[in-house]
């Protein structure tokens, strides 16, 4: 009774994480068509909210990845799961709250490394995965989506130099509505797999499911439509950011940072690098940038989006390890991961009170 | 040590691929949008042949880009 009322909590913590998940990551794939006027801010969310729940159904081949390769599957209970997400989901909204670009997928992979660590010790960290999935992925990814989209938007401007600047920057908002696209399409196949991955690794490990099962119909429909709900919701400080904040920028440049990004993505995707979409829209649209000018980069905000990068898995597994902790105070029953959880809503709730009572964040209409 | 956990190969040819595609179908989808831009400049100076050498280069540069997304759809489902 017990264990079925934690994995009931760790279904609606899961699906929580990927509520975040759409409306954080997925705002930097519709941020470039929004800020460039290729499509209107509604229009642009919706259609990537369909391509985000399209893609949760494309393929469920690396829906177990995150845990299997980064953490021994002997440490995975239910408890470590819930820990791993609320680890995730707080630094999410920490992040969301400061309008900082970070990735969910690395937040996630933070906080079930914070949590199998403080329930197992660091034996538990299978550092190859975590080193050769994790790590050099990060670091390539934004660097190679830098060097793409500058080199692109080089050549670029050198195709049309000479044409009616009306038909060139009417020809590249059409580009985005593709890859814009594109991009969302391949953001819903990876991130909603890591939650139904995590829902999936719960059910295994509550003897729900067999071992090496595939995720149940209902585990891809409530990941698909948790993220494509989230992803409708917003996550306009983000847009922001990544729309006007780091560059100005026009749809040439649009066109091509959402074009390295889809190839960067596709490209790692194929050869099984896993990597995060934030880090590559945001590699991508400061590399087009750069390349026109390199101080129409407002350095300052890429900064700042850079010590997000880096803190992520660090601080994710921080509060995982710290969330573990606290559920274990009140011994192995349901009790720890409901008080967890019921303080972790409390907070939430305080949090986006005192932000109404300062003033709404940045809304919809303001795009 | 590195060299062990990933495989060399596969980073180098990670690069090599996003590199190829991203700047080529930008590139390619570029020479569509100079191919209507001149097609419309030609046809305004009633050179209808220069035009309909332009609206060509812009078909087969768009037929180009549509071949790549469709490529990229299928490496993305079959993974």
């Amino acid at each position: 009774m017990s264990s079925d009322v934690i994995l009931v909590i760790v279904v609606g913590t899961a699906l929580a994480f990927d509520f975040t998940n759409g409306f954080h990551d997925t705002a930097n794939v519709v941020a470039t068509s929004i800020s460039t006027g290729a499509a209107r801010p509604q229009v642009a969310i919706g259609f990537a909210s369909l391509l985000n729940f399209a893609g949760a159904f494309i393929s469920i081949s690396v829906a177990a990845t995150v845990a299997n390769d980064v953490v021994s599957a002997d440490v995975i209970t239910p408890t470590v799961v819930f820990a791993g997400l609320i680890g995730a989901i707080a630094w999410n909204l920490i992040t969301w709250w400061l309008g900082l670009p970070s990735s969910s997928s690395h937040a996630l992979i933070g906080g079930v490394v914070g949590s199998a660590v403080a329930a197992a010790g660091f034996d538990a960290v299978i550092a190859e995965g975590l080193v050769g999935k994790v790590l050099i992925p990060a670091l390539v990814a934004p660097i190679l989506a830098f060097v793409v989209a500058g080199l692109s938007i080089a050549l670029i401007y050198r195709v049309v130099a000479r044409q009616r600047p009306g038909t060139v920057t009417r020809g590249f908002r059409y580009g985005q509505i593709v890859s814009g696209g594109l991009l969302a399409l391949a953001h819903g196949t990876n991130d909603a797999q890591k939650t139904m991955g995590i829902i999936t690794l719960a059910l295994i490990a509550n003897g729900s499911l067999a071992a090496n099962a595939d995720p149940p119909l209902w585990v891809i429909a409530a990941s698909a439509t948790a993220i494509a709900l989230g992803t409708y919701s917003g996550g306009w400080r983000i847009i922001k950011t990544t729309g006007t904040r780091i560059i100005k920028m026009d749809a040439a440049q649009g066109f091509s940072s959402q074009g390295a990004g889809a190839a960067v993505i596709l490209a790692s995707t194929h050869f099984g690098f896993p990597l995060s979409t934030t880090h590559v829209i945001n590699g991508g649209v400061m590399g087009a940038g750069a390349a026109k000018r390199v101080s129409a980069v407002r350095w300052g905000v890429a900064g700042n989006i850079v010590v997000a990068w880096l803190l992520t898995l660090p601080a994710a597994a921080a509060i995982g390890a710290l969330a573990y902790g606290l559920t274990r105070i009140f011994g192995t029953g349901a009790l720890g991961p409901v008080l967890v959880t019921l303080a972790s809503i409390s907070l939430i709730a305080a949090l986006f009170a005192r932000r109404a009572q300062k003033g709404a964040p940045v809304p919809a209409s303001s795009g | 040590m590195i060299a062990t956990i990933v495989e060399g190969k596969e980073l180098l040819e990670t690069v090599v691929y996003s590199t190829v595609a991203g700047v080529g179908i930008t590139v390619v989808f570029s020479i569509a949008i100079w191919g209507v831009g001149r097609f419309a400049d030609l046809n305004r100076e009633e050179r209808s042949l220069a035009a309909g050498a332009a609206v060509a280069v812009a078909g087969l540069a768009l037929a180009v880009t549509a071949a790549a997304v469709v490529i990229g759809i299928v490496v993305m489902t079959s993974k």
